[in-house]
């Protein structure tokens, strides 16, 4: 596995993005970092609406009205996702080696997958014909709860990555 | 001027906060700046969506509720960023930047509290332009708060450039 992540950085290293990346395009790191954080707000207080209407606060809010918020966590994950990507290829071995990085995405991970047993799973179905002061079923309670925790965890651990490794 | 943030910076809690290499000191207090930033404006945000006509069928004034959300944020950023303002006294206490990233966050807060005031308590306002602004002026501090790390005088932990 190791060889192929170590090919893969070196050939991302070659490409004329990487370049501009690192430093050609002399605010680009910085603007990246800006929207990265911005995209980061935008995620956890548009889906951290819903997670605490479906933990059981805000009541009176239909939980179907509140997911309508939901769309602006999807661009500031977006947002993330694409500034993330340009720092990867930036600096791939700043990640590839750092195991917070690793934290990182395996916190996305459960995040993701967290998200599909949301709308795949049913729970969405279930909460989506609640009307104003009715209690969400336990299982949306518990996707609420690894949502926040799991979103956290990537905040920590990409906040983190300075501190570990060989990094930045 | 200088020598109240010399001595801020040479406080015994300072220096270990920048200079003991725990994990617990500049690094978890950094990582809870960012959660409690994402807590205040991510909230914050989201109320100013919902006033500019977003989610149309939640009920206005529900998103009250939200409000004491955005200021466990705000709380767990003032304190967090005293820390990191004594940590590093002398180059944040003269960086421009950080001048500039504590006024944005003073309007937008004062603004905030005007939100509360106007739209959920008198209901004078339909808080539309109160939105606008709120949306601009945490993007402005974020973007600044960002920058100290680019402009100025340059801080944070030693060996860590944070960029």
């Amino acid at each position: 596995m190791w060889p192929l992540i170590s090919e893969f950085s070196k050939w991302l290293m070659t490409t004329q993005l990487s370049h501009d990346m690192a430093g050609q395009w002399k605010w680009g790191w910085a603007t990246c970092e800006t929207l990265h954080f911005i995209g980061l707000s935008l995620l956890l207080g548009c889906i951290g609406v819903l997670d605490l209407r479906m933990l059981g606060f805000a009541k009176h809010i239909p939980p179907e009205a509140i997911h309508k918020m939901v769309p602006f966590g999807v661009a500031g994950f977006s947002l993330c996702a694409i500034t993330g990507s340009l720092f990867f290829i930036g600096a791939p071995f700043q990640y590839v080696k750092n195991i917070a990085f690793l934290f990182k995405l395996i916190f996305i991970a459960i995040a993701g997958f967290n998200i599909l047993f949301f709308y795949v799973g049913g729970v969405h179905k279930k909460i989506a014909n609640l009307g104003p002061d009715d209690t969400p079923p336990l299982s949306a309670r518990v996707v609420s709860w690894v949502s926040i925790i799991a979103w956290f965890g990537v905040i920590y651990w990409g906040r983190m990555l300075p501190f570990v490794g060989n990094a930045f | 001027m200088h020598e109240i943030y010399q001595a801020m910076e040479d406080t015994q809690f300072a220096t270990w906060i920048r200079e003991s290499g725990s994990i617990w000191a500049y690094p978890i207090v950094l990582s809870l700046h960012a959660i409690g930033m994402g807590m205040l404006v991510g909230f914050n945000w989201a109320i100013d969506f919902r006033l500019l006509g977003f989610a149309p069928q939640v009920p206005l004034l529900s998103m009250e509720r939200f409000l004491p959300w955005a200021w466990w944020g705000f709380w767990i950023n003032a304190i967090s960023g005293i820390v990191l303002t004594f940590a590093d006294a002398t180059t944040k206490m003269t960086s421009w930047v950080f001048g500039v990233k504590m006024a944005s966050i003073f309007i937008a807060v004062y603004v905030l509290v005007e939100i509360k005031k106007r739209v959920f308590v008198k209901q004078t306002s339909d808080g539309k332009a109160l939105a606008v602004l709120s949306i601009v002026l945490w993007a402005f501090a974020i973007t600044s708060g960002r920058l100290m790390a680019y402009l100025g005088p340059v801080s944070g932990l030693q060996g860590v450039s944070n960029q």
